[in-house]
C-alpha cells in the first residue's frame, strides 16, 4: 500500500481519519503562524465564542437559522420530487424542465416582488430559500430520472408490472440514493446562501442577521467564532443526511463494501500488496 | 446464400408451408416481421411458426432456439416478442392466433438487469407480488428457485454483489417466478461454468415443460446446448436487407428432440449447425 501513488490504495476509516487530522492540525498551524494581521488569533475566536455562547444568544439564533432551512428544504424536497417525478408523463415534462430553468433567475432581484407576495418575514425567507434550492433540486432530479437505464424500466414490464409500479420500483425506489444525494448537496447549497437571505429582514433573528450585526461593530473574531458554528452545524446536517442514505439505501453500503473489497485497477499488483497488508479474512 | 445439402427448406418457402400448422396447435406465429433503426433495416421479413409439440408419455412445452450472428438482431427479434418494441410491419401471434400481449411475456435480457436497490431474495418474491402471490406463497418461490439455481447462500446479497453468471442466474430465476406462457431468454448460457450451465439448463428445460402450452425462445450462440434442448432451431442469417430466417430444423422430424443431446445424430445435427453458422455469419 502506498500513500503517494494515486489508485493503488483504498485506504481504511482510520487511516482516513487519521489523514484528516493531519491536515486539519497543518491547517490550524498555518492559521496561528500566519503573518496576517488582519487575523484574530485562534483564542480570541475561542472566546468570542464563548461570549457569543452564553451571552449573544448564538444557540438560540443557530436553531432559528436551523428551523428555517429545515422548513425550506421539505418544501423544496416536496416540490421538487413531484415535478421531477412528474416528468415521466410526457405531458407534464415541460414543467420540470421550466422550473429548472429559472435557476438563472437569481435571488437577488426577486426579492421585493415576494416580499409584497408573503409579507415579509420568515415566510419570504422559506420563499426565497425554496424557490433558489427548487430550481436545482429539480434540475438534478430530473436529469437522475431522465437517465434512468431504459433496461430496468422493461425489466419490470415484462414481469407484468403495472405503470405505477415501475415508477415506484425504478423511477422513485431505484433512484432514492441518488436522489437523496442531490437533496444533500441541495442542503449545502441552500446553507450557503441562508445567512444572506437572513440578512434581507434582520429583525427576525438568525445566524445570517447575528453576522452582520458583528460586522457592523467590527468584531472580526466574533465573525470567525459565528462561521465556525455554521461550518459545524452544515456539517453535522450534511452528515445527517448521509446517515438517513445509508438507512434508507442499504445497498449503498453493499455497494462501498464491495469496492473496498474489490481492487478495481491494477487488480494483480493491489491483490499482491493486500494479500501482505491485510488478514485472509474475506473471500 | 449457400444451400447445403443438409439444409432444410429454405426461408421463403417455410413462410408459405402450411402443413405445419396442421400437426399440431400454432403456439406462436410470427409473420413476417421487419424492423428498421434510423436508416438500418435490421428485420426483414421474419417468418416463423412454432407449434404445440405433443408427446404420449410426457406435458411437454415448446424450446425453440435462435442462433444467429452477432448483430443479426436477435435481441432486436426477442424485444418484439415479449412486445416492448413495435416491428415497422409484420405482427406476432399466440395461441389461438390472438396476438400476445405485452406484460404476459417473461424476458431475461442480455445484460441481466435486477433491482439494485433490492436483494436478491427481495427481487424474486417482488416478482411473485406482481404476479399476485401471496406472502407465503412468494416466499416459497423464492427459496425453491434460489436452491435450483444453488444461490441460497446469497439470498441476502445486492445485485452489485453478485458476480456476472450469478446474477444472469438471479435474472432467469426472477422470470419465471410465476408461471410463463411465453418466455424469451437472451444468451441465457453464455458466461456460465459448467455446473451453473446444467442448472441453468434444467431450469429452463423444467420451465417449459411445465405446461403443454408453455413456450420458451432461447437466443444463443451455443450450438451444443441447443441440439441438447430445443425441439426447434431457427437461424437468422445477416442479408443484405437485414436478417431473416434462414434454417428452420424441426428435431422432432429428425427423431433427436428430447433426447439431451445425445448421440451420433445430434452430433451430426450440431456439426451442420456450426458449418452453417459460419455461412451466414
Ligand atoms: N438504436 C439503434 N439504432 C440503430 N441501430 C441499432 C440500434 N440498436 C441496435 N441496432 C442495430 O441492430 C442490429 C441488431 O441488433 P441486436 O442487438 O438485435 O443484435 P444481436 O443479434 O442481438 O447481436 P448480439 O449477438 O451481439 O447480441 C445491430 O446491427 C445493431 O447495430
Ligand atoms: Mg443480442
Amino acid at each position: 500500500m502506498s500513500l503517494v501513488r494515486p489508485f493503488r490504495a483504498r485506504g481504511s476509516l482510520r487511516g482516513a481519519a487519521v489523514l484528516g487530522a493531519g491536515w486539519l492540525a497543518a491547517a490550524l498551524a498555518a492559521w496561528a503562524l500566519s503573518p496576517f494581521r488582519s487575523l484574530p488569533t485562534l483564542g480570541e475566536i475561542a472566546s468570542a465564542f464563548g461570549r457569543l455562547w452564553s451571552e449573544g444568544g448564538l444557540g438560540a439564533e443557530l436553531f432559528t437559522t436551523t428551523r428555517l432551512i429545515a422548513v425550506s428544504l421539505a418544501l423544496t424536497v416536496g416540490i421538487s420530487l413531484a415535478l421531477a417525478y412528474a416528468s415521466v408523463v410526457p405531458a407534464l415534462r415541460p414543467l420540470a424542465h421550466g422550473v429548472a430553468k429559472l435557476r438563472f433567475l437569481g435571488l437577488t432581484g426577486l426579492v421585493f416582488p415576494f416580499t409584497l407576495a408573503t409579507g415579509g418575514g420568515f415566510r419570504l425567507k422559506v420563499a426565497l430559500l425554496t424557490f433558489g434550492m427548487t430550481t436545482f433540486l429539480v434540475t438534478a432530479v430530473a436529469r437522475i430520472v431522465d437517465e434512468v437505464p431504459r433496461a430496468e424500466i422493461d425489466q419490470m414490464r415484462v414481469l407484468g408490472a403495472s405503470d405505477a409500479r415501475v415508477a415506484w420500483e425504478v423511477i422513485v425506489r431505484g433512484t432514492l440514493d441518488r436522489t437523496l444525494d442531490a437533496v444533500r448537496q441541495n442542503l449545502a447549497m441552500g446553507w450557503s446562501m441562508i445567512t444572506m437571505v437572513e440578512g434581507i429582514s434582520r429583525s427576525d433573528g438568525g445566524i445570517g442577521a447575528l453576522i452582520l450585526n458583528q460586522n457592523k461593530h467590527f468584531h472580526l473574531a466574533e465573525v470567525y467564532a459565528v462561521l465556525g458554528a455554521v461550518l459545524v452545524v452544515g456539517l453535522l446536517l450534511d452528515h445527517a443526511m448521509g446517515v438517513v442514505t445509508l438507512v434508507l439505501c442499504p445497498h449503498t453500503r453493499a455497494a462501498m463494501d464491495d469496492a473496498d473489497a474489490t481492487p478495481e485497477i491494477d487488480s494483480g499488483r493491489a491483490e499482491a500488496e493486500s494479500v501482505v497488508d491485510a488478514p485472509e479474512s474475506a473471500s | 446464400m449457400n444451400t447445403a445439402q443438409n439444409t432444410p427448406k429454405s426461408a421463403k418457402a417455410r413462410c408459405s408451408v402450411e402443413s405445419e400448422a396442421a400437426r399440431g396447435d400454432v403456439v406462436l406465429d410470427v409473420r413476417r416481421v421487419s424492423l428498421t433503426l434510423g436508416a438500418k433495416r435490421v428485420l426483414d421479413h421474419v417468418c416463423f411458426r412454432l407449434v404445440d409439440r405433443v408427446r404420449e408419455d410426457a406435458v411437454t412445452g415448446q424450446i425453440a432456439c435462435v442462433l444467429g450472428p452477432s448483430g443479426a438482431g436477435k435481441t432486436r427479434l426477442l424485444r418484439i416478442l415479449a412486445g416492448l418494441d413495435a416491428p415497422d410491419s409484420g405482427e406476432v401471434l399466440g395461441p389461438g392466433g390472438k396476438p400476445v400481449l405485452e406484460r404476459k411475456v417473461g424476458m431475461v435480457f442480455q445484460d441481466y438487469p435486477l433491482l439494485r436497490h433490492r436483494t436478491v431474495k427481495e427481487n424474486l418474491t417482488l416478482a411473485g407480488r406482481i404476479a399476485g402471490l401471496d406472502a407465503r406463497a412468494r416466499n416459497e418461490r423464492a427459496d425453491e428457485l434460489l436452491a435450483m439455481v444453488r444461490l441460497e447462500s446469497k439470498a441476502d446479497r445486492y445485485p452489485a454483489q453478485l458476480s456476472g453468471g450469478e446474477r444472469q442466474r438471479v435474472a432467469i430465476a426472477q422470470q419465471v417466478v410465476a408461471p410463463r406462457r411465453l418466455l424469451l431468454l437472451d444468451e441465457p448460457f453464455s458466461g456460465l461454468d459448467p455446473a451453473a450451465l446444467v442448472d441453468v439448463r434444467e431450469l429452463v428445460t423444467r420451465v417449459a415443460h411445465q405446461h403443454q402450452l408453455n413456450t420458451v425462445v432461447i437466443v444463443t450462440h451455443d450450438v451444443r446446448a441447443a441440439v441438447a434442448i430445443s425441439d426447434t432451431i431457427l437461424l437468422l442469417g445477416k442479408g443484405p436487407n437485414g436478417a431473416r430466417v434462414v434454417d428452420t430444423y424441426d428435431l422432432v422430424d429428425m427423431g433427436i428432440a428430447w433426447k439431451g443431446g445425445e448421440g451420433r445424430a445430434c452430433e451430426a445435427l450440431a456439426r451442420v449447425l456450426e458449418r452453417r453458422f459460419r455461412d451466414v455469419s
